[in-house]
């Protein structure tokens, strides 16, 4: 995106909801319908049900089934470590695997709207890289990711726009995932509390080592 | 711990009706009276040292602490477009929670609503049924009243005063703080007693700004006076002291005990004198009457899982089921003798239903204080609390009484900011820069008691066990519109005196029930025609019956009540051992 005026998203998207439909198929991101995919030691005989909109989208669900296929998983993965990168001071998203713990609250979710916007979002946030770098969101340099992700951003409050309510439903979930992770609390935050103390600690005492 | 089984053919010298801060007060201090007692619990008691993981790492847990998939637990948006009750929309989930249910460490402790529901006006009821009720979860403030507040008719003329005075009282505060431990800082203001006070926790670096920025004001900021032993307990071998560890804002109980909670702090110590009988799911649906005498026989309850029902034989009865629940009972209680319900004959059991307004607060920045080291603020059991100030030496212009702040700052585990705009490499570095130098307070403000804001029986509605739902007639007033303004107005223009970069402020009242303080449907006075208890919280009617949970308060205050109704409850307590002992019952 090399052009200096703000960008119409409203505009746009008519553009590339157009090569959407065209340019892209089921071949560049597979809709989900089931994933074949298992979660790692998951079996046939794991307890717990797939959700009814797995069953809905055709095909057998089979216990333990991913929500994402491998190539949405990357694209999270992609997606949250564009909200939260790595830098010098700590991981950042992909390393503290925020994806799984989205693919776990999308599977597990009971809200078949939350479920199927994850799907629609994902195939629109595809759709925009494609429009505006002619590639895919994964392929797409750290600068043409945080362009894409910027569009959103910066029309957050168009929230009749899938993919905004997508934004900010990723933007939630990475918040979340990264900042309950070991290396969010531990190496980001440097959390300091959770562990037995002597003395309270007040305006000028020194914080006490971490153990 | 010795643990006597139910005992049906007994006559127990006290059925106790409820196992929070006041059925888990009243079971201790008649046990120590050498009585005989079953003590009753509507809900289950739970393995608590399962349920309180307040050291667990959100990463440990298998939904980071929230709810697992298939619950629901309210929030302010649906409490404020529907009306109760609030099962109904919410079929997908099969657990539905009040708001406070909001994680993994509350969904035991709160009830299914599905379960319970209730009619009427929108208000957020959170009810704990469990052994402990919500002393398990709660927020630990631990204040004392004032005279300010017993004789708050004389100053200004509204409603009524207490039955008592702080003289009356104060020597039962001090019990409780001795038997359950409290810390803090001696203050001596006269609008919000001492107590006698452990270890202090130590504000940090915002909270002493704000302290000295409005000390010219004339207000007051000391640190959170906090039911929590933070020395330690000789006598109760069932509570640590506060290790000061963190965490603490997470509210889901406290697995170490240091934070007060009616089973460890009342109810083991009271199994251990071999005088306390306790039975679970046991869901109270009448107290009976003898027709003869008109005092009350037992209670008639049922068994929550086997749906048996049962009736134990006492020659009292103590209704500690909280305010609501208590007032319900009383309600359900009718017989021919008692056909508007039982201690009813004011018709005041229900009404007067008073709590307190919250909702308005600020939240703000101590920019002196973005981008130094982490430090460690959550190892408290709470951060400050901002004495009232309005309505003490002058009058308010637009309302009457008062309220104080609840505040927090500084880092905790989970960084504040985390809803500012945008992404990216910007957006993470400045939650870390910023993560220790937030800060901010609401306020908790005295509801006026009304005979118009009142509960009663729902003609249609039952809950699980049949028994017929509460129905809510209960809205905020004038004097409380007018106070939520003038909460805003102060919070922000204490945060400029402060010099803190303002970053939130608003007036936005929040659901009717919100503090979960809810006061007053049975209260006492001299009165019979126009209270229901006197002052020692037993029955103008029925002299063996006691209610002795926050029903029996007669305004609010603006002071959390839980301290206050442990103290009163010793008191009545204490009474009542006396006149049985007497004949006199």
């Amino acid at each position: 995106m090399s052009r200096k005026d703000p960008i119409d998203l409203k505009q746009d998207r008519r553009q590339w909801l157009k090569t959407s439909a065209t340019v892209l198929g089921a071949a560049v991101l597979p809709l989900p319908g089931v994933s074949t995919v298992e979660l790692s030691g998951g079996s046939q005989t794991a307890e717990g049900s797939a959700p009814r909109t797995l069953q809905a989208a055709g095909g057998e669900a089979k216990p333990g089934a991913r929500f994402f296929t491998p190539a949405q998983h990357t694209l999270i993965e992609e997606l949250s470590e564009t909200i939260i990168p790595a830098d010098s001071h700590s991981g950042g998203a992909k390393a503290a695997k925020v994806a799984d713990f989205i693919e776990q609250t999308v599977r597990e979710s009971t809200d078949d709207q939350q479920q199927a916007l994850w799907r629609e979002g994902l195939r629109l946030v595809e759709s925009m890289s494609q429009h505006y770098h002619g590639r895919s969101f994964v392929d797409a340099s750290t600068e043409e990711k945080i362009a894409v992700l910027k569009v959103l951003s910066d029309n957050e409050q168009m929230t009749e726009l899938p993919e905004v309510r997508l934004f900010r439903e990723l933007k939630r979930l990475t918040v979340h995932g990264y900042y309950t992770s070991k290396i969010g609390i531990h190496d980001e935050l440097e959390y300091k509390g959770n562990r037995v103390l002597r003395e309270f600690v007040g305006c000028g005492d020194p914080t006490p080592p971490t153990t | 711990m010795a643990e006597p089984e139910l005992d049906l053919g007994k006559k127990y010298d006290a059925v106790i009706i409820g196992s929070g801060a006041a059925g888990g007060m009243a079971a201790h201090v008649l046990t120590s009276h050498g009585l005989q007692v079953l003590l009753l619990e509507a809900g289950k008691k739970l393995n608590i040292e399962q349920e309180l993981r307040s050291m667990e790492w959100p990463y440990d847990n298998a939904h980071r602490g929230g709810l697992p998939p298939g619950s629901h637990a309210l929030n302010h948006n649906e409490y404020t477009i529907r009306r109760p009750p609030y099962g109904p929309g919410f079929e997908k989930s099969k657990s539905l929670y009040s708001y406070i249910g909001s994680t993994d460490y509350m969904k035991n402790i709160v009830v299914n609503e599905r379960d319970n529901p209730y009619t009427g006006t929108n208000y957020a009821w959170v009810r704990a049924r469990c052994l402990g009720g919500k002393t398990n979860i709660w927020g630990r403030l631990a204040l004392r009243l004032s005279d300010y507040d017993f004789k708050a008719k004389d100053r200004d003329g509204y409603g009524e005063n207490w039955p008592i005075s702080y003289s009356d009282i104060a020597p039962y505060y001090d019990k409780v703080d001795l038997y359950l431990g409290i810390t803090g800082v001696k203050e001596n203001l006269p609008y919000l007693p001492d107590s006698l006070f452990q270890r202090p926790t130590k504000l940090n670096c915002a909270e002493v700004t704000l302290k000295q920025g409005i000390q010219k004001m004339g207000r007051v900021l000391t640190q959170y006076r906090a039911g929590v032993t933070t020395d330690g307990l000789k006598h109760n071998k069932y509570r640590s002291r506060c290790y000061g560890r963190g965490a603490c804002s997470r509210k889901g109980g406290c697995d170490i005990h240091a934070a007060f909670d009616s089973p460890t702090g009342l109810i083991y110590p009271a199994m251990d004198t071999g005088n306390l009988t306790l039975r679970t799911n046991s869901v109270a649906r009448e107290i009976t009457v003898d027709p003869q005498t008109g005092k009350a026989s037992g209670v008639h309850f049922t068994d929550s899982e086997t749906m048996k029902d049962y009736t134990v034989r006492g020659k009292t009865v103590i209704v500690a089921a909280s305010t609501l629940e208590s007032a319900r009972l009383l309600l359900l209680s009718k017989s021919r003798l008692y056909p508007k319900g039982l201690a009813n004959s004011s018709g005041h059991v229900g009404h007067n239903f008073c709590e307190h307004i919250m909702g308005p607060h600020v939240a703000g920045q101590a920019t002196d204080l973005v981008g130094k080291p982490p430090t460690l603020d959550d190892g408290r059991p709470g951060s400050f609390y901002l004495t009232r100030f309005r309505n003490l030496a002058e009058k308010h212009p637009k309302f009457i009484r008062g309220y104080g702040f609840e505040g927090g700052s500084g880092s905790g585990m989970f960084p504040p900011g985390t809803d500012s705009p945008g992404f990216g490499a910007s957006f993470k570095e400045e939650i870390r820069r910023n993560q220790g130098s937030y800060i901010s307070m609401g306020a908790f403000g005295e509801v006026l008691s009304r005979y118009e804001n009142f509960v009663d029986l729902d003609p249609v509605v039952k809950d699980k066990w049949g028994i017929p739902a509460l129905r809510f007639h209960y809205k905020f007033g004038d004097n409380e519109h007018h106070m939520a303004a003038d909460m805003k107005e102060t919070a922000q223009e204490m945060f400029e005196a402060a010099g803190f970069k303002i970053i939130f402020v608003s007036d936005r009242v929040l659901t009717e029930g919100w503090s979960i303080h809810e006061l007053g449907t049975a209260r006492m006075g001299d009165d019979p025609k126009t209270s229901v208890l006197n002052q020692f919280q037993q029955s103008h009617d029925v002299k063996n019956l006691f209610v002795v949970d926050g029903s029996a308060f007669v305004s609010a205050s603006c002071q959390n009540p839980t301290w206050t109704i442990m103290a009163l409850c010793w008191r009545s307590c204490d009474y009542l051992a006396d006149q049985l002992a007497k004949n006199d019952l």
